[in-house]
Order: C-alpha cells, then sequence, then structure tokens
C-alpha cells in the first residue's frame, strides 16, 4: 500500500507541474494550449543538450532549460497567440496544434527519433518494504518547492495579484491599469519555464524521444479537466486523483475478488484510466449545467 | 509515371474524404473534432480484422459502418451542453485510445505489428473505389450544405443559443451530422486499408489528424470544393517531399519531419493571414418569406 502511495505521490508529481501551465494559461487567454505539451518535450531536450554538451550539471542545465523554454514560450505569443487574441477560442486551439505539430516536427529533426538517456546517478531505498529512488525523492520535492513558490507568488506579491485579477476580469483589469500584454508575457515565461522542468523530470524518469508527448497528453489534460481548467491549483489537485485512481486500480487484484485466480490491470491500460476519469467528469459537468454553453 | 500518377490521385482522393468529413462537423457545424483520425482508423482495422478472421471484404466494411457513427454517438453524449473544448478533449482521448487498444492488445490485430489487410486486385481499381467513394462523399456533403438541414447548420455553428431560440436541438443536429461524417471517414479507412495492404498504429496517431485538419484549414472550412483542395494540395506536397529528399540526399525522416513542421506551419499561417481559407465559404442570403 505504502509503495501504491509513493508511485502515485511521484507520478502526480510529474503531470502536476506540466499541467499547471495549462491551467495558467487557459485562465487568463481563455482556449486551451495543446502546444504545452511540446513545451515540456522542448525543455526535456534542451536540458539533455545543455547537460551533454557543454557537460554541466544537471541542475543547472534543468534550470537553463527552463528559462530558454520560458523564452520560447514568450516568443511563440509574440509571434503567433498574439495576433490572434481576438479569434474564437475554438480557432486558438486549432492554432495551437499547429504550433504543436511544427513544434514536436522541429524537435525530431533536429535530435532524430532515437531515444536519448539521461545519466542520473540514482540509488535505490528500500522503507518498510516500498522501494523507491532518490530521483524519485528529487522529483517531488523540486515540484513541491515550486508549486509552494508559484502559490506564494501568486498570492502574495502585487505581481501575482494583478495576474489573478487579470484571470478573474481580463478587461476590468486593464481598464484599473494592469499592464496585461507584460503579464500575459510573463504569464507564458511561468508556463514554459514550468513545462520545462515537468519535461525534464519526465525524461529523467523515462528516456527523451520525440514520441514523449503522447505518452504525456492524456494523463496531462485529464488532470487539468479533473481539476476544473480554469482553476490554477485544480490542476495539482487533477492529478493527484488520477495518479491516485491509476496506481490504485493498477494495484488491486482483480481477479482475487472476481475469480480468485490474480489478475491485475496490464500496467499499459493506465490511459485507459485517464480517460474513464475524463469521461466522469465530463459526464458530470454535463448534467450539472443545464442549457447554454459552460 | 503512370502509376505514380495513379497512387498519387488515389491517395488525394482518400484524403479529401477524409477532410469532406471534417469539414461536415468543423466547416459547417462548427464541432472541433481532434480525433478525426478514429473513425478512419475503424475502418482500416475492420477491414484488417475482418480479413484476418477469414470474412469476406464487405463483412468488415458493413461492421465499420455500424461501428463508427455508434462511437460518434458515444463521443457526443458526454460533451452534450459543454464547450468545444471539451468535444475537443473527448475526440482527441478516443482516438489516441483506439491506437493504444490496438498497439497494446496483439490478440485483436498485432499489436505494433499491425495486421494485413488483402489488397485491391489492381490499382485501376483501387483509383476508380476511391474516386468513386469521394464523387459520392462530395455529392452527400453539398447535398446537406445546401439543404434547411445545412443552413441549420450553420447558425448553430455561429450561434448555438440561436439555434435552440428556433426551437432546434443543438445535440440531435451535431449528432447527426456526425453520424453521417463518422461513416464517410469510416469508408475512406476501408479504402485506404484495401489500398494499402497493411494496417498498423502508427498510420493512426494524432499528427494523422492534424495533417487532415491542415487540409482543412487551407483549403477553407465550409466549403467542399475548397478542403478538397487543401487535401490535394497536402498530398502533393507530401508525396513530392520524397523526392526532394532523394533529389538532395537528406536522411528520408528528416524530410518528413520538416514536412510535418511545414504542415503546422501552414496551418498558423493561414489562420492568422486568411482564416477563411484559398476557397472562401460563399456567403448566402436567403429570403425566407420566398424558401
Amino acid at each position: 500500500m505504502l509503495q501504491v502511495v509513493i508511485n502515485s505521490v511521484v507520478y502526480a508529481s510529474e503531470i502536476a507541474i506540466i499541467a499547471i501551465g495549462v491551467s495558467l494559461c487557459y485562465s487568463i487567454l481563455r482556449f486551451t494550449n495543446f502546444a504545452h505539451i511540446q513545451l515540456a518535450i522542448v525543455g526535456g531536450y534542451l536540458a539533455y543538450t545543455f547537460a551533454s554538451i557543454p557537460g554541466l550539471p544537471l541542475p543547472v542545465a534543468v534550470l537553463l532549460s527552463a528559462i530558454a523554454t520560458g523564452l520560447i514560450a514568450v516568443l511563440v505569443d509574440v509571434i503567433v497567440f498574439s495576433r490572434i487574441r481576438n479569434i474564437s477560442p475554438e480557432g486558438k486551439m486549432i492554432v495551437s496544434w499547429g504550433v504543436a505539430l511544427f513544434i514536436r516536427s522541429m524537435v525530431a529533426a533536429i535530435y532524430g527519433g532515437s531515444a536519448k538517456v539521461f545519466d542520473v546517478p540514482t540509488e535505490v531505498v528500500v522503507m518498510q518494504g516500498a522501494v523507491f529512488t532518490t530521483l524519485d525523492v528529487t522529483v517531488v520535492a523540486v515540484t513541491l518547492v515550486l508549486m509552494v513558490a508559484l502559490h506564494a507568488f501568486l498570492y502574495r506579491t502585487r505581481v501575482g495579484s494583478a495576474l489573478r485579477a487579470l484571470a478573474s476580469n481580463y478587461d476590468l483589469a486593464v481598464t484599473r491599469g494592469i499592464p496585461g500584454d507584460r503579464l500575459i508575457r510573463l504569464m507564458w515565461f511561468l508556463s514554459g519555464a514550468l513545462a520545462a522542468v515537468g519535461g525534464s523530470l519526465i525524461a529523467m524518469q523515462t528516456r527523451l524521444q520525440p514520441s514523449l508527448d503522447l505518452i504525456i497528453l492524456l494523463p496531462v489534460f485529464a488532470a487539468v479537466t479533473i481539476g476544473g481548467i480554469s482553476n490554477v491549483f485544480g490542476a495539482v489537485i487533477g492529478a493527484i486523483v488520477l495518479s491516485f485512481a491509476q496506481n490504485l486500480l493498477v494495484w488491486i487484484d482483480f481477479g482475487m475478488i472476481f475469480t480468485g485466480k490474480p489478475w491485475h490491470i496490464p500496467t499499459q491500460f493506465r490511459d485507459y484510466i485517464a480517460v474513464l476519469a475524463l469521461l466522469i467528469v465530463l459526464l458530470m459537468k454535463s448534467s450539472r449545467s443545464t442549457g447554454g454553453k459552460k | 509515371m503512370i502509376d505514380f500518377a495513379i497512387y498519387l490521385v488515389t491517395v488525394a482522393a482518400i484524403w479529401s474524404v477524409l477532410a469532406i468529413s471534417l469539414n461536415l462537423q468543423f466547416g459547417m457545424t462548427g464541432l472541433v473534432n481532434f480525433g478525426q483520425i478514429l473513425p478512419f482508423g475503424i475502418g482500416a482495422y475492420a477491414a484488417g480484422i475482418g480479413a484476418s478472421l477469414g470474412y469476406p471484404w464487405w463483412v468488415g466494411a458493413i461492421a465499420a459502418i455500424v461501428f463508427a457513427p455508434l462511437c460518434s454517438l458515444a463521443v457526443v453524449f458526454p460533451t452534450r451542453r459543454l464547450s468545444q473544448d471539451y468535444w475537443a478533449l473527448i475526440t482527441l482521448a478516443a482516438a489516441e485510445i483506439f491506437r493504444l487498444t490496438m498497439l497494446n492488445t496483439p490478440s485483436v490485430a498485432g499489436g505494433a505489428d499491425g495486421v494485413m489487410v488483402p489488397r485491391f486486385g489492381s490499382s485501376t481499381t483501387a483509383l476508380v473505389v476511391s474516386l468513386a467513394l469521394l464523387a459520392v462523399s462530395f455529392l452527400v456533403a453539398e447535398r446537406i450544405s445546401r439543404s434547411p438541414f445545412g443552413r441549420m447548420l450553420r447558425v448553430l455553428r455561429e450561434d448555438e443559443v440561436l439555434a435552440s431560440t428556433l426551437g432546434r436541438n443543438p445535440m440531435r443536429y451535431q449528432a447527426s451530422v456526425s453520424m453521417v461524417a463518422w461513416i464517410m471517414g469510416a469508408a475512406a479507412g476501408i479504402a485506404y486499408g484495401h489500398f494499402s495492404g497493411y494496417v498498423a498504429p502508427t498510420s493512426f496517431t494524432v499528427t494523422e489528424t492534424f495533417i487532415i485538419w491542415t487540409a482543412v484549414i487551407l483549403g477553407g472550412p465550409g466549403r467542399n470544393i475548397g478542403v478538397i483542395c487543401g487535401a490535394i494540395i497536402i498530398q502533393v506536397l507530401g508525396v513530392s517531399s520524397r523526392f526532394v529528399a532523394q533529389w538532395v540526399d537528406l536522411p528520408s525522416d528528416l524530410v518528413a519531419n520538416l514536412r510535418l513542421a511545414l504542415f503546422g506551419l501552414l496551418l498558423v499561417v493561414m489562420f492568422i493571414y486568411r482564416p477563411q481559407g484559398l476557397v472562401p465559404e460563399r456567403r448566402e442570403v436567403r429570403n425566407a418569406a420566398r424558401d
């Protein structure tokens, strides 16, 4: 059981840190940014590049990658999204896929399709029958620190309050003298940087390849939807709920309960649980909202 | 050379059917389907699985044509009364789940190795079948587009609340148009399966969906002729990039990636500078009293 908790917390951390950027973007610009996943992949590759070519220590490489990816996110906004502020949310969503397709193909063209593996020094820790690695601890710690920092930034600083003002009523906030455009850039930088950290962490845990985006796509968007897309920290809750649901359902021995023979849900079916959770949430939302658009 | 021309026209015809199908959903009704590859995959896999079980081709075809619209209903139902963000998510998830199922259950359709499908007797047969399919889809889509039903779909696209105040149930319109569109997609998939002779999960990724989207946005959402032009341009670009690869002696996967990057770029540029597409939708003026 302890093992389930540990696995869930580690997986939730990886997903939450990426999902939070999607919520951040939605809360201010009101569209679902599908290109966000690609920013995570870019972040992973940049961290790999910084760590392998100049041979920087891994934390420095991840930090540099976060800054660079944040700037890339700002650049994407300047080139693409700032020109289409006034079109429908559907249109923005479609454009974000165009951006995603472009970034994904460029990453694949530059780095090639073969998998890259981070050289992470890690040790296995056994505690009361549960197994985890020091890397797992780092992943959770980094995520926790970043979440607390983000929360403090949004709720304890003037700039953070300004961002929240933009999220709650953009026009009113701008009329009251909040520099909307500059803060949108800041939001892009933050979400890009967080995505880069998340992408690097996931890449360290698994392997780095262009098709990694398909692996994190469903869990991230399921987490965002479960938590409520416009609520920034809802994404964290969504990630935790999703991760526990997945790990519990994979852990429970359904065979013993129903047929008497041991049988587990195979782990590659974890994404089904994500989609199932997504469906349940949508059905709940759908029956709650009566008429009109929600 | 003539073989190559036949190949190109066949591929372009199949992808045009997919583009028309997406156009019915997005261009006409405003449904953002990010899993357009799903009905296509259902068609192709039905052909493959039917053949591997030893049935004649029409069994797989009928199975696909029955199953695809049912899937579309399963996708429409949970997102009723929700905004397009959720429709996009659920279609995306459905298509990915289908791909993952095919990938992770080797007993059904060979897993990552895919499954063989009996090919069309000759490349001319494939050409004739694909063109016939395109003609039928085009006529159906045009018929819908010009009918009162099609006009109501456009009302729905522009303003769902307005459609409701006219006493129409948006959900029923969305459900019926998706069923028609998904049958088209499945039919294109069946033709593709028999044309390529081989079906594997890699042909049905999110990327393929966005190639169809690029065709629709490039051609002109809402206009059937436009999206056919879009699909043809995309396929010609796709096929010609292989020649470019041989010609300039670059590795083929690099060129394939650059081609996809170009598609992404086209999608974004079209949306920013010419959202109405190459062949824009015509504005329709109708006199309600005379109709």
